[in-house]
């Protein structure tokens, strides 16, 4: 019996903010006209996937006890290589494609060294990276929007009969994916443990640097993914891409229950706080709130999240 | 004469009883000497007086008044207030501030808003002057001084209360870095500060201070009082006896056992912890004592040999099936056969928050191949629970949260997890601190278990009978360097104990 208890209040954390984003979209569905229709889920579900790669990678590095502030600048670099290496090296699309992604993940090998090897402050080298980062990108695309055409942006049209992008199926794969390696391999409970508890992780004979410098790669990869996300759902390199994604990224991690301490966390977690803050952001669009009030109510949420995360864990 | 402090009948418990009945007076204008071994219980004993544990709420029983009033001071600020300055051993200084700001932190001169930064300037260098400061400027930041500077600078914060404000003195090993000139400077200022009427606790494992400057000592001995009377009547040796006590028993000092075949070799194995080369060999089917006082080196060694510490020197070698490995990191000793417990069970230990089942299982994961191997949830449940039932934990089961365990049971899965990992090189660092006396006896049975099934054992405990129970050989370790090899059958109490104070005894003369 206690087992069976203790087994639901496992699954209760994700099953909590499950019904937090269930509320919030009857909610919408109440005061918003539309917001139920086909039209708006096709919108929110667009822009989505570069927000979930990317905060896929985020969640990963806050459980392991770090943090990477790069990842919005990573996103316009690899959009600017992917943009670059089309249009005027006139790669095949793959390859630019590949371009892109790798170089998410020479950044965050970058990160992941100096980081862990080296034994920098990782929120200070990432902080250096984001600045840049965003430089580089600049400079690959000339400080212009690079227009890239109709090829990419099939990956983020809705595939004729499923509704949804490739993009997003893209994703969603990566969410499950990132879950399974969580919870399912030595991988994932070695980035627990060093989260947890670095030096009781070192006297169990864990190495920590290669793990702490594998997460930062992986999540330099997911952004370099998140870039050429982006670039698809444009139709271009937008050097100005992404500015704060990092910002969001941490809020849809922490929202989905993820320790800012390191040590806890959860990818579907992660993924329903991505849900939550696009489905907030779509239905105040709707209802013709204001920006400026847009993210007033959009930081209240973080913080109401938090503040409720606290009083779950001290029942 | 009037007490300045008296305590009558102070009674606390952890997780198991520190402090048993203990009645000690501080009379005015006397210097109370206190001494006991590692774990007597004399650090949660100037804890209570100095206000850093609540005397009401943390003590189980007994009274303390300080000038016959009711004590009742519940932090360390209304100590403060109530006149009771305090020298830690652990120095409670701030790195980054000012020496001047450091002595003068309890109570920083100010005029209205601001520092008044001519006066603390000078009533810092009035105290510097006093306990020998010479060559420190005031403005110095404190993370540029030496060792004994800062213990200097922890002197000279707890002398700047006011003497009229000024009851009770306390100095818990206040020279345990300074060089003979500058101790005999502070026992000078702290005797005439006695004339003038304050009274003293100074608490100390140097035994020749203790008997040179006190006018009474008392010992401390698992908690209680074992002896209280005048210095000028006793010597080091009487302290010694009374502090391991006359009445024990030797358990275990049986015939020695024959030990198997070897299983882990030191040659001269040094480090930045640990700077005085070692060898040491450690047989299967033996179990090896390490003693010494607190800071004589033996956690430092136990993570040097496991390939925690920095700039090693030396080779650790462990032997099996005729193979010899050489271990250079905490990874490849794992993956041989070795496992650290460490010391502080929270910070080292358990990884909080976590389950009982990621942490019994954690350290054996190395076994199931390469980092992307899978775990199986329903084989980590089935084996944790084997652990459980095995180390007769008591939990709910491998989803309880750990830190809803007892330190006892939580040590007990430390022990589960590298019984996952099949160690058989076993580091212990102060295994059965602060469990209780079941768990205790369980984990001692399992390490007799563990080493009749060929394991090498290295045990660290500042618990002599626990080492006497338990070992073949004893190592002593005196100020970083081992001292003294007994073996099973040679050796007491007094001559471990003796041994542990041999380096400190010597080092000022």
């Amino acid at each position: 019996m206690n087992r069976v208890l203790q087994k639901l209040s496992l699954a209760f954390e994700e099953l909590f903010i499950f019904l937090a984003l269930l509320f919030l979209v009857a909610f919408f569905a109440v005061t918003a006209d539309n917001f139920l229709s086909t039209g708006t889920m096709a919108a929110i579900l667009t822009q989505l996937p570069a927000l979930t790669v990317v905060t896929i990678g985020m969640t990963l590095v806050l459980i392991s006890g770090g943090i990477d502030l790069s990842v919005g600048s990573v996103v316009a670099v690899s959009a600017a290589v992917v943009g670059v290496a089309f249009t005027v090296y006139e790669l095949p699309l793959a390859l630019a494609a590949a371009l892109g992604i790798l170089a998410g993940g020479c950044a965050g090998l970058v990160n992941g060294l100096l980081g862990s090897y080296l034994r920098l402050p990782i929120f200070i080298v990432t902080l250096g990276m984001l600045e840049a980062g965003r430089g580089m990108a600049y400079m690959i695309t000339g400080s212009q929007t690079m227009y890239i055409g109709p090829d990419i942006q099939a990956l983020s049209l809705p595939i004729s009969g499923l509704g949804v992008s490739p993009s997003f199926l893209i994703a969603l794969s990566m969410v499950i994916l990132a879950q399974m390696v969580l919870t399912r391999t030595v991988f994932g409970r070695y980035l627990i443990a060093i989260g947890a508890n670095e030096q009781a992780a070192k006297i169990s004979g864990i190495r920590t640097e290669p793990y702490l410098a594998a997460v930062l790669v992986i999540s330099g990869l997911l952004a370099g993914l998140g870039g050429l996300m982006n670039a698809a759902y444009l139709g271009a390199s937008d050097p100005n891409a992404a500015i704060g994604l990092e910002l969001s990224a941490i809020a849809a991690a922490v929202i989905g229950g993820t320790s800012l301490m390191g040590g806890r966390g959860s990818i579907i977690g992660a993924f329903i706080g991505v849900l939550i803050i696009s489905v907030l952001q779509t239905g105040l669009a709707q209802l013709g709130v204001s920006e400026p009030f847009k993210r007033l109510i959009t930081g209240l949420v973080i913080i109401l999240a938090v503040l409720l995360d606290r009083w779950r864990s001290r029942q | 004469m009037t007490n300045c402090i008296a305590i009558r009948g102070l009674g606390k418990s952890f997780a198991a009883p520190v402090l048993k009945d203990v009645c000690l007076d501080v009379s005015r204008g006397s210097i109370h000497g206190l001494v006991g071994e590692n774990g007597a219980g004399k650090t949660t004993l100037i804890n209570i007086v100095s206000g850093l544990l609540d005397a009401d709420a943390d003590a189980d029983a007994g009274q303390i008044e300080l000038d016959g009033k009711p004590f009742g001071v519940k932090t360390r600020r209304e100590a403060l207030n109530a006149g009771i300055a305090l020298a830690s051993q652990e120095l409670s200084l701030i790195e980054p501030l000012s020496v001047a700001e450091n002595i003068l932190l309890a109570e920083l001169p100010r005029n209205a808003l601001t520092v008044d930064r001519p006066e603390v300037r000078q009533r810092a260098q009035g105290l510097m002057d006093l306990v020998g400061l010479d060559e420190v400027a005031p403005e110095s930041p404190l993370e540029n001084l030496t060792l004994a500077e800062k213990q200097l600078v922890e002197l000279a914060k707890a002398l700047s209360m006011p003497e009229a404000n000024c009851r009770l003195l306390i100095l818990d090993e206040p020279t345990s870095a300074l060089t003979s000139p500058q101790a005999d400077r502070l026992h000078e200022i702290i005797k005439k500060r006695a004339r003038d009427g304050l009274g003293v606790l100074y608490v100390s494992h140097r035994l020749d201070d203790i008997l040179a400057v006190c006018d009474t000592v008392s010992v401390l001995r698992d908690g209680s009082i074992a002896l209280t009377a005048p210095c000028g009547s006793l010597g080091s040796d009487d302290l010694i006896r009374a502090m391991s006590g006359e009445d024990l028993i030797v358990h275990g000092n049986d015939s020695p056992r024959q030990a198997g075949e070897l299983r882990l070799k030191l040659e001269n194995v040094s480090s930045a912890d640990f700077p005085e080369p070692l060898s040491l060999e450690c047989h299967r089917g033996e179990i090896i004592g390490i003693a010494g006082l607190a800071g004589a080196g033996r956690s430092e060694l136990l993570h040097t040999i496991f390939g925690l510490a920095t700039e090693r020197e030396g080779q650790v070698t462990l032997m099996e099936d005729g193979m010899e490995i050489s271990i250079d990191s905490a990874g490849a000793a794992v993956k041989n056969g070795m496992a650290l417990i460490a010391e502080d069970r929270k910070s080292q230990g358990i990884f909080p928050g976590k389950p009982v089942s990621l942490n019994s299982t954690i350290a054996g994961l190395g076994k199931l191949g390469g980092a992307l191997a899978a775990i199986i949830p329903r084989r980590e449940q089935r084996v944790s629970e084997e652990l459980i039932a095995r180390l007769k934990v008591k939990c709910e089961g491998p989803l309880q949260i750990i830190d809803r365990l007892s330190g006892g049971n939580q040590q007990k899965l430390l022990f589960a997890r590298w019984l996952e990992a099949e160690s058989d090189v076993c580091l212990l660092d102060e295994p059965t601190r602060g469990v209780d006396v079941g768990s205790k006896l369980a984990i001692h049975e399992h390490l007799r278990e563990l080493r009749d099934k060929g394991a090498a054992i290295l045990v660290v405990s500042s618990e002599l009978e626990e080492l006497m129970a338990l070992c073949d050989r004893i190592l002593v370790l005196s100020n970083g360097k081992a001292v003294a090899d007994f073996g099973r059958g040679q050796w007491n109490k007094e001559s471990l104990l003796a041994a542990a104070f041999s380096e400190l005894k010597g080092e000022r003369a």
